[in-house]
């Protein structure tokens, strides 16, 4: 260990910190006889602020720089997300900056290899393949794929680049894969996308109905604040409504274990249950609700363009109650597993005027070929009580990643959408044009192809050019083999933007540098709609740059500097202002940078100096008209929010001799996402090093299968080989294996279906069909 | 005869010393309202306001009185078990990506002590573990709920069940085979620096405290009885009062300067 005079040890123990003075933190000091000056106190030394960037809940982290380095991490006590506590993978974040193995240069494949090159000659390359693939096979031929772990001003410059100025709709993230189906549930019943409450429901609510997601692992600190909400008041109740018994279970009051994918049944028992008790708060849903059937023959998104428009018709109470006639509790028992009284207990809950429910889901409900319409059942429970916007009556989707929180500000990054509105109506293309100085003749009113489709267009050819940035979807995407296959074939040509070598760098033929958080300013919008500054605290490493500046390079060398701010350093500033432009109403409307700079956070709509808890509240809501009642649900012109009549419908596919297991697919608490940072932080690597399978243990004494030893999953499209445990973590019910996604070792989705929601374009990676194969036991344990 | 001040005071003070953080903020209140009732019908006549308490206990005293000794289940001053494995300094730090950084697990634990995370009943009241020949260092927030929240284990001890005799199995319990060595290659990592430990001179003025007292609040827990890191035991672990002589001083100010004096003529004044 270098040695440190005591005068630098002073600077390196010493807290400075102008953004926890005041708070309940109090600071450190090691054994200073006299103080030094107080501008040497500051110097290099200092806990700086961010949110957390490896999941979506957002939590505030201070981070500890030390000669241009990160060198601890806490908790921000002043977040009022995570209330000065974070999970490990937060307190480790900083970690992730510092594998030996970044990608610190640009680099060019030549005779097979990635070979170094300096990044303005990788930047000429991209451009001249971008301008060649645009004049042989026509615009839209090129494609960016992003994600919302894109910065707002990231996304804002890949739309305004492909959009605007390149005049394709090719700009999708990989949102799709985790959200799509909870924006188009919001967007359906809503008429608008983003939370309706927030996280401060959970302070207020006396029941949580926890759907199908293992909040323990998957959003630890937003459980714990549930937790805490309990311990505080004992009379609380935690239901974990599941198809495996994990950590959440066993936290739990109650644990209810129902079949994959039911959940649709289910849903329509409890409002069949809550009509026929009489639960329904009929004045609220008088005032406040129309009904709406959408389509039902929508088929399962296996062609190769198979979304769907919904074009809902009218319906009414009555039409609903005939509907819901269908769904009996003991109907739904059948369907589910799950038993007719558990179901008429739920309905209670959700049907006692004098508790407050929070439903909370995730990616598992999602990731459905009718994640959509879950999506609108569960909304439909609460608008048929009236407990939906007011504190503690909520329904909320979780999302993934760090700035999932919702489409409406993704800057226009999916395939229909325009930092405001949809390609489609003439109006939002005109005010993009306008706002973005481009002629309005340049962005095409055709939506283009969702994810799936698009790496399936790259699969026959229709897509010859692809940047891919901050994501990784090599590991990602479902039917994995397939679209390896499709990004190695000849003529096609793949960027990627990187900092670290993955699955997805293997296939590129450009790897840009990629600044990571931390080394690059910008803003995240989490799922309750916060919208948190991030700023550069150390140094980017070798060449590397953010996302929207290597994108500003290409544009520059394609002839549109003048569409970009040409300064690197008010990149964020410049982006935001323009951005602003197209949210000037109360409903979007954005809060200024300078206010999130003294903030932790400020959730939009942002108006005159207030942030929107509860939207659609009269109470809360700036931009919901009083004249309306207690309740505007102004994303409807009509004003009203709609029950949707979704029937429940068989997946597309499920499990039958040949392949007797459903294959459930989903996080560990000490992973994120495709596991490129997690995995290099050895902490986290050395709690879970490797992805196994979790069996129901009858299942795996029937099959002969003891812990520890290997199995092979075989499903439709590949094998994978992986060490089965038992009584483990969790455990699945009888007929369910679980497999851990991050592992860019064993890759559970080459085994995972490519079907997805024709209404939201979301593939159902969390349910598809595999059998177990016995192969030996293992040794050496 | 006791003074009715004193009544009063007494049992505040009690619930103070013996309850833990939040339970003691909560208590106090309660104890609050009922003495300013019986003031307040005293004061009625004077047409004086009643003062309210604050709701919540006020957060930045919440854990001043939060170290408890019964905490230890085992009298801190006793001689520990004859032969019991120390914690070292070097152990302590490995454990800790950075200083303050959440430790992870160094032993194995049963699949249903995993699930369930039942780490609190040996961390929460410590004692002379046989199944480690050890002493159990404490939780410093056993109000905590989800323990493998922050604290995490090692994959290839998850699953070892315990006790066991097996003098292998006891060496794997902190030396995991391959696990260290393979994965710090993978980092280029410079974690921020250890706070010096003080010389235990005798006429040394008592040190302030080198960290932040977010869910350290309690000092006992780590600065006292068997358990602890020698190195940072406290020589007196029956003075409750900890911050009356160890204070946590707010780093980012500097040295005290008198301001300008107003000399009324609006040439000076604090500016």
């Amino acid at each position: 260990m270098k040695p440190v005079d005591r005068r630098a040890f002073l600077r390196r123990v010493a807290l400075a910190s102008a953004a926890t003075a005041g708070s309940n933190l109090v600071g450190t000091v090691a054994y200073a006889e006299s103080p030094l000056p107080p501008d040497d106190w500051q110097q290099d030394l200092i806990w700086k602020r961010t949110p957390c960037r490896l999941c979506g809940v957002g939590c505030g982290l201070l981070v500890r720089v030390e000669n241009g380095r990160a060198v601890a991490v806490k908790g921000d006590p002043d977040s009022p997300v995570g209330k000065g506590l974070a999970c490990v993978k937060g307190y480790h974040s900083v970690q992730a900056l510092y594998g030996r193995d970044r990608v610190t240069s640009a680099m060019v494949r030549r005779g097979g290899a990635l070979v170094e090159v300096p990044l303005g000659e990788a930047l000429d390359l991209v451009a001249k393949k971008l301008r060649e693939t645009t004049r042989q096979y026509g615009k839209d031929s090129v494609a960016v794929y992003g994600s919302a772990q894109w910065t707002i001003s990231d996304a804002y410059v890949a739309s305004k680049l492909f959009k605007g100025a390149l005049g394709t709709n090719n700009v999708e993230t990989s949102t799709r894969l985790y959200a799509a189906s909870a924006m188009a549930g919001l967007q359906s019943t809503f008429g608008l996308d983003g939370s309706v409450g927030c996280y401060e429901d959970i302070e207020h609510a006396d029941v949580f109905v926890l759907w199908d997601t293992n909040l323990a692992e998957t959003d630890p600190v937003l459980f714990s604040r549930m937790l805490d909400r309990k311990r505080a008041s004992p009379a609380v109740r935690i239901i974990d409504l599941s198809t495996r018994t994990t950590r959440t279970s066993y936290a739990a009051d109650r644990s209810l274990l129902f079949v994959p994918h039911t959940g649709l049944a289910i849903a329509n028992a409890i409002c069949q249950e809550i009509v026929a008790r009489d639960w329904v708060d009929r004045e609220f849903v008088d005032q406040h609700v129309a009904f709406k059937r959408g389509k039902t023959d929508i088929g399962y998104g296996v062609d190769d363009d198979a979304l769907v428009v919904d074009d809902a018709t009218d319906a009414d109470w009555d039409a609903y109650v005939a509907f819901l006639g269908a769904y009996t509790p003991e109907r739904a028992q059948q369907v589910s597993g799950l038993r007719a009284p558990t179901i008429r207990w739920l309905a209670s809950l959700y049907g006692d005027r004098s508790l407050k429910v929070m439903s909370v889901w995730g990616t598992n409900v999602n990731q459905d070929v009718r994640g959509t319409w879950m999506n609108n059942l569960l909304y439909n429970i609460h608008l048929l009580v009236g407990k939906v916007a007011s504190p503690g009556n909520s329904a909320f989707g979780i999302t993934g990643q760090p700035s999932g929180g919702s489409a409406v500000h993704d800057a226009g990054t999916l395939t229909n959408t325009l930092p405001r509105g949809v390609v489609q109506n003439s109006e939002d293309r005109e005010r993009a044009a306008e706002i973005w100085g481009v002629p309005v003749d340049n962005i095409d009113p055709r939506p283009a192809r969702p994810a799936l489709s698009m790496f399936r267009a790259l699969d026959r050819g229709d897509i010859r050019f692809m940047w891919i940035q901050a994501t990784n979807p090599m590991v990602s995407l479902p039917d994995l083999k397939r679209y390896r296959a499709a990004a190695a074939r000849p003529d096609r040509f793949i960027v990627v933007s990187e900092a670290y070598p993955t699955p997805t760098t293997d296939v590129a033929d450009v790897v840009l540098p990629a600044a990571m958080w931390l080394e690059r300013d910008g803003v995240f919008a989490n799922v309750e709609r916060r919208m948190q500054r991030l700023d550069r605290m150390v140094a980017p490493p070798g060449d590397a740059k953010s996302d929207a500046w290597l994108m500003i390079e290409v544009a520059r060398r394609l002839g549109f500097s003048q569409l970009f701010p040409p300064k690197e350093g008010h990149l964020v500033e410049e982006v935001w202002q323009e951005y602003s432009r197209f949210h000037p109403e109360p409903q979007t409307a954005l809060p200024p940078l300078t206010a999130l700079r003294t903030r932790p956070g400020l959730m939009w709509p942002y108006v005159e100096g207030r942030e929107t808890k509860w939207r659609y509240s009269t109470e809360y809501d700036p931009a919901a008209d009083g004249a309306r009642g207690a309740f505007d649900f102004y994303g409807h012109a009509d004003g009203r929010a709609r029950i949707m009549l979704r029937p429940y419908q068989p997946p597309v596919e499920s499990p039958d001799s040949e392949y007797p297991f459903w294959l459930g697919t989903g996080v560990v608490l000490e992973h994120w996402g495709a596991g490129s940072m997690t995995q290099r932080i050895p902490t986290l690597h050395r709690s879970v090093p490797h992805a196994y399978v979790e069996m129901n243990a009858d299942d795996a004494s029937a099959l002969g299968i003891r812990h520890g030893e290997t199995v092979r999953l075989v499903s439709r499209r590949g094998s994978l080989e992986l060490e089965a445990r038992i009584n483990y973590r969790a455990q699945p019910t009888r007929g369910q294996v679980f497999v851990p996604s991050f592992d860019e070792g064993l890759l559970v989705n080459q085994l995972t279906i490519d079907a997805f929601c024709p209404l939201s374009g979301q593939p159902a990676s969390s349910t598809s069909a595999v059998r177990v194969e016995r192969i030996s036991r293992r040794s050496g344990r | 005869m006791r003074s009715r001040q004193s009544s009063v005071t007494g049992p505040l003070l009690s619930v103070f010393l013996i309850g833990s953080a939040a339970t003691a903020g909560a208590a106090v209140v309660v104890e609050l309202k009922d003495a300013t009732v019986s003031l307040g019908a005293q004061r009625e006549r004077a047409e004086v306001a009643i003062p309210a308490p604050p709701a919540a206990p006020i957060a930045a005293e919440a854990d001043v009185f939060r170290t408890r000794l019964d905490m230890v289940a085992i009298d801190p001053l006793a001689d520990p078990q004859r032969g019991a494995i120390q914690r070292t300094t070097h152990r302590y730090r490995v454990l800790r990506a950075y200083p303050g950084a959440p430790p992870s697990i160094p032993h194995g634990f049963t699949g249903d002590e995993f699930r369930t995370g039942s780490c609190k009943t040996c961390h929460e009241r410590g004692g002379y573990s046989p199944r480690f020949n050890a002493y159990v260092p404490l939780t410093p927030h056993p109000e905590m709920g989800t323990c493998l929240q922050c604290h995490v284990g090692n994959d290839e001890l998850t699953g070892v069940s315990l006790p066991n005799t097996d003098p292998n199995t006891i060496c794997r319990q902190c030396h995991p085979p391959n696990a260290v060595r393979r994965v710090e290659t993978t980092l280029d990592w410079v974690p921020m620096a250890w706070p010096q430990l003080s010389s235990k001179t005798p006429d040394r003025p008592p040190p302030p405290i080198p960290h932040d007292l977010e869910f350290r609040g309690n000092c006992l827990a780590c600065h006292s009885g068997p358990g602890s890191l020698r190195t940072i035991r406290t020589p007196h672990p029956e003075r409750a009062s900890c911050r009356q002589c160890h204070v946590a001083p707010d780093a980012g100010v500097g040295a005290f300067t008198r301001p300008v004096p107003d000399t009324g003529d609006g040439a000076g004044g604090t500016s």
